[in-house]
């Protein structure tokens, strides 16, 4: 008897406890990594999950995709690029050592200036959610590495053979909608992106992004689910199909744009025509808090860093110039530029002027947010808290009572 | 637990009491399943699916051509010198093969010379099914009979050097025809531009290939060698047992000295395809055509992807005609028609019932898809290969013939032989380049299959159903006559010794559970004495100087003598035992036993060669179904029963094997040229090529067929 009183009261006690902590971890949770920090740099992840001369499309695809974030300023150690097979050096290609995307032949996407980060056997699922998540073994150099903060934003790139809710890796294993979630809510957990935009070119790429729960995430595909995406058109010298169609109108869309163009996100979107591609283009926004219309292409597909002048070198001397530094915010989140004002004035220590310093920093400038943070929502928690223990009191003080 | 005791005597599961229903109703199920088998046969060209290319790393015809007028040029360059040069009368044989080897190393290619002895044609009774190249040690060769195998090889730049691609131009260098120069020609032009194209990742061999002892001999000696490597020395085998004529050729004169030709055996990888090239002499009427041979030895195919993707690219790229065999005498044959046109009126209605239901062809088709078909079954139940192709399918090759016909006039016109030889080398350029993007073997499409057109074929999952149904009753009809024959004896005996059951009874009983012993023991003899009768033509080969009716006459009487020995050595005892038995069900329980042989035999010969035992089905299921003795029948004098006599005598006269080929080739051939020693022909070339039909006839039919006799008359 005494023992189920006992344990019922201590689940009322939790259950009123409950919502207070609830509240506390929201107000923790969301705000303080992607809302509050800025964009810091920019990374591109680029997949080729498919072997077999057949596939020849697929590095095409990748390769033109890194070929464009190239032009648009993402530095190469920056850029991860996958490639299952080297198609190049097949014995079939009938031009050795040169990739082509298109039939007229005058672009060569292999040339001079090609790292490939992870190439044949190592394009693997467990390599790819590696370098996602950032969990490698101690040999793995940096170049190999995903190196991102909780500032940067990071472009993935998927293109090969996919299905309802896989994409097919070298012809032997599989990612799953499930893996590429989990591998996000990871990312997400240890402030490895500010925002990310996860492009994929399959079949019923769709599907892929179906169990993706983290904010501040983009999604694009290229066909709905139980469409196929088609390939665009046929090399009769090389004898394969040398681009996919969403690829092909998205290069399309970019070779236009120059780094400083301020093209947005939903005029890639709306450029798309689902006639020409065979399929529809999919997207996924409702994780991805801005108008689409307000962000330019170029925070994915390329690195426009916006310098930001300070007056001396120390951070700690810089304080007075605060306000001038804030005005001179990239124009790419008009949104929160007032708010984040508001920020800066109330803790100055928060922003950190200088970029290249605050990469380096990453681990203590965390610290510092959520400080910052915890002192921010001090007013509201307290209250909370307080009300919570007082009602505690005389709950706790029952069973006391009764065990007497 | 206290379950389990309540119910003693479960209820019998639902597939056994199926099982009971169907034995039960034997005779009723019987005639539908076998009707339902013939007439799903003849369904099968209705049914017939639609080729689709299964490998996607294939992709025919995604390239354009690049095989141009200054290939075929040369080509014509090599026809020239070869014409002018066979027209000198002396050294002609040495000359071409030289002029040949000439021409590839020109090229830049590798090139040998193989040297082969032909193997004559003899009964090895332990080469059934065993591999080829045991046939290696062969003592008796004749020296003197050596034809020389041409093989110039193309090394991929950037290929792994693993896998090959084998072309083979069947030659005879003794006496050269106006379209073996030709062949020779597509075959040079294709191989000239893959001399000189970077995209190779296999291989190519070019086998120019002896054909003065047949097309098939000079390709399977050189494949028996390229799969044998010889480890002591180059040459040593051959050196051994010919020591003569080793050097008879002076292929290393000092003309040659300097070039790549290599006296030795060269090799490339392993092969992915083959493609045997032919120009047929006989001309086609209208425009230029393609024939595919494919059927290898014991009804093997190559895989189908092989044959779309030839399909594929000389219909719609090259512009050619393609065929495959048709059966021709069925073309004409009126039931045929009416049941294309049967069928195509269901089609009709089944479409407007539903337009959805896809079912029926025009009754045309009908027709052509059913003689390609029957062509098909035939040349596959044969177990003989239809062209050199076969030999490639031993060594688990996919390879196919290609004919190629010219239309009538090409031959004159120098313009329209130079487009004949340009489109046939694209052709084979195009298909070359598909099977160069393979990355494994064949080995996504179907390899059991029976075609009906180029692009139409039945696939092994379709054609079994007409198969199975046919010999369903095999088991059916012989479970319920060995029940029906243990009953009666039961009932017998329950009439008779009814109080003494308990006492004595238990050791009666199982004698007479146990008596189907004795008409196995009979079957197993007979079957036994099959195979003896299949053994016998390997003595009867080494009496010399026989004609084949002399042989036949003689095969005939051997069988019949031994038949009769065994039966005095081996059946008197039994005989004896069984004579104090009542004889009553003795007949019906030795027909059990034998239908449930010839049903064990007919499923076993399906998984080997399919095509033999449906046709063999064909043939022994209604002779094994209806026998029945003749005394019974005779003493009955009913209309059902005289029937059945005169049905069971037509029947067992078109059962005994000689009498069945000699029926078959009159009844398409006509009666004229027809003479008993043809079979005997017809088994020597089934034999000679190691064919199951071969055995299956001797040890599976040959014995039903005695058995059902021995029923026929029996003495009950």
């Amino acid at each position: 008897m005494c023992n189920l009183f006992k344990s019922i009261v201590v689940a009322a006690a939790l259950l009123l406890l409950g919502p207070c902590t609830v509240t506390k971890c929201m107000a923790f949770g969301s705000p303080s990594s992607s809302e509050t920090t800025m964009h810091t740099n920019n990374w591109a992840v680029l997949v080729c999950t498919s072997r077999f001369w057949f596939n020849y499309r697929h590095m095409a695809n990748t390769l033109s995709l890194y070929r464009t974030v190239k032009r648009l300023g993402i530095p190469d150690e920056r850029i991860i690029l996958m490639l299952a097979d080297d198609m190049a050096c097949n014995a079939r290609n009938k031009y050795p050592a040169q990739v082509f995307n298109n039939e007229n032949h005058r672009l060569n996407l292999y040339g001079d200036n090609v790292e490939v980060d992870y190439r044949g056997y190592e394009v693997t699922v467990e390599n790819f959610l590696r370098v996602l998540t950032g969990r490698h073994e101690n040999a793995v150099p940096r170049s190999k590495r995903l190196l991102s903060d909780e500032g940067s934003h990071i472009l993935l790139y998927m293109t090969g053979h996919g299905g309802d809710e896989f994409l097919k890796f070298q012809d032997s294993e599989e990612l799953q909608s499930h893996d590429l979630a989990d591998a996000v809510k990871q990312m997400k957990e240890k402030h490895r992106f500010k925002e990310l935009l996860i492009m994929v070119d399959t079949c019923q790429a769709a599907t892929l992004f179906s169990q993706l729960q983290s904010p501040g995430v983009l999604a694009i595909g290229s066909s709905m689910k139980g469409e196929n995406s088609y390939s665009h058109h046929l090399d009769s010298d090389v004898g394969v199909s040398v681009v996919d169609r969403f690829t092909f109108y998205t290069l399309a869309f970019f070779e236009r744009l120059n780094m400083y163009d301020n093209a947005s996100l939903s005029s890639l979107f709306n450029s798309y025509n689902p006639t020409l591609l065979m399929s529809t283009a999919y997207y996924r926004t409702d994780l991805y808090q801005q108008h689409l219309e307000e962000v330019p292409v170029t925070n994915f597909f390329g690195s426009v860093m916006e310098t930001i002048h300070t007056d001396s070198t120390y951070k700690a001397l810089s304080v007075k110039s605060f306000s001038r530094a804030e005005i001179k915010m990239p124009l790419d989140q008009p949104a929160n530029d007032n708010e984040r004002r508001i920020l800066a004035d109330s803790n100055g220590q928060d922003q950190i002027s200088n970029p290249k310093k605050e990469e380096q920093q990453g681990a203590f400038r965390h610290l510092w947010n959520t400080i910052n943070d915890k002192v921010e929502k001090i007013e509201d928690v307290d209250s909370f808290v307080q009300y919570g223990l007082l009602v505690m009191l005389p709950v706790l003080l029952l069973p006391t009572l009764l065990s007497w | 637990m206290v379950a389990e005791k309540e119910t003693p005597r479960p209820k019998p599961r639902p597939i056994v009491q199926l099982g009971i229903f169907l034995i039960s109703h034997s005779l009723l199920f019987s005639v539908i399943f076998s009707t339902a088998g013939v007439l799903a046969l003849l369904l099968l060209p209705v049914l017939a699916k639609n080729t689709y290319i299964s490998e996607n790393a294939l992709m025919p015809g995604s390239v354009a051509p690049m095989l141009s007028n200054q290939e075929v040029a040369e080509a014509n360059r090599l026809v020239k010198d070869l014409t002018s040069l066979n027209s000198k009368p002396l050294s002609s044989a040495i000359g071409s093969q030289r002029l040949i080897s000439q021409y590839m190393s020109n090229l830049g290619a590798e090139v040998s010379h193989h040297k082969f002895h032909p193997q004559l044609n003899q009964f090895h009774p332990l080469h059934f099914f065993s591999s080829p190249d045991s046939g290696r040690v062969e003592q008796n060769i004749s020296c003197a009979l050596h034809g020389v195998n041409t093989v110039g090889i193309i090394r991929a730049p950037r290929g792994d050097g693993k896998e090959a691609i084998v072309l083979v131009t069947p030659f005879n260098s003794v006496k050269l025809n106006q379209n073996e120069a030709l062949s020779l020609a597509i075959a040079y032009s294709v191989f000239s531009l893959l001399t000189r194209v970077p995209w190779l990742a296999k291989d190519v061999i070019w086998l120019v290939a002896d054909s003065q002892f047949g097309e098939y001999s000079g390709v399977a000696a050189w494949l028996r060698d390229y799969h044998t490597p010889v480890f002591s020395g180059p040459g040593t085998l051959d050196a051994e047992m010919c020591p003569e004529s080793n050097n008879i050729y002076g292929l290393n004169e000092n003309l040659f000295t300097e070039r790549t030709i290599y006296d030795g055996f060269k090799r490339a990888g392993t092969m992915a395809a083959a493609l045997v090239i032919k120009v047929a002499d006989r001309s086609e009427q209208y425009e230029d055509s393609l024939s595919i041979y494919a059927e290898a030895s014991n009804g093997q195919m190559p895989n189908l992807d092989l044959i779309n993707i030839v399909n594929y690219l000389a219909v719609h790229r090259q512009g050619l005609r393609v065929k495959v065999e048709k059966f021709w005498p069925l073309l004409g044959l009126k039931l045929l028609k009416t049941l294309g046109e049967i069928f195509e009126s269901l089609g009709h209605l089944a479409r407007s019932v539903n337009p959805q239901w896809k079912f029926g062809i025009p009754a045309a088709d009908y027709i052509e898809g059913s003689a390609t078909l029957a062509s098909s079954l035939y040349y596959q139940a044969l177990g003989v290969p239809t062209g050199p192709h076969g030999a490639f399918r031993d060594y688990q090759v996919d390879a196919i013939t290609l004919e190629i016909f010219p239309k009538v006039s090409s031959l004159d016109n120098k313009v329209r032989q130079n487009d004949f030889l340009l489109r046939s080398g694209r052709l084979i350029e195009g298909v070359i380049r598909s099977v160069n993007n393979l990355l494994e073997k064949f080995h996504q499409s179907f390899f059991l299959y029976l075609l009906t057109s180029p692009g139409k074929f039945v696939s092994v999952g379709v054609y079994m159903i007409a198969f199975a149904l046919l010999v369903a009753p095999l088991p059916m009809v012989a479970a319920s006559l060995y029940v029906d024959a243990s009953n009666s004896d039961y009932s017998l005996k329950i009439d008779k010794p009814a109080p003494l059951a308990n006492a004595s009874g238990e050791p009666c009983i199982t004698l007479k559970s146990w008596k189907w012993l004795f008409a196995a023991k009979k079957v197993f003899f007979v079957h036994l004495w099959g195979s003896a009768v299949s053994l016998l033509p390997y003595f009867i080969c080494q009496i010399p100087s026989c004609t084949p009716t002399s042989s036949f006459i003689i095969w005939v009487f051997l069988s019949i003598l031994s038949l009769v020995v065994m039966y005095i050595v081996l059946a008197s005892p039994s005989s004896h035992a069984n004579e104090s038995q009542p004889q009553r069900g003795e007949w019906a329980i030795l027909k059990s036993v034998t239908l449930s042989a010839a049903f064990i035999g007919l499923c076993l010969m399906s998984v080997i060669n399919f095509a033999t035992a449906e046709i063999g089905g064909l043939l022994m299921v209604p002779m094994c179904l209806m026998a029945h003795p003749l005394k019974l029948d005779v003493k009955a004098r009913s209309i059902r029963t005289v029937s059945r006599v005169v049905y069971n005598l037509v029947l067992g006269f078109i059962g005994f094997p000689p009498v069945a080929f000699i029926v078959l080739k009159g009844a398409f051939e006509g009666f004229s040229g027809v003479n008993v020693g043809d079979f005997w022909s017809w088994a020597e070339s089934l034999w000679a090529w190691n064919s199951g039909t071969y055995l299956y006839i001797g040890m599976v039919h040959l014995p039903c067929w005695v058995l059902c006799i021995h029923i026929l008359f029996h003495r009950c």
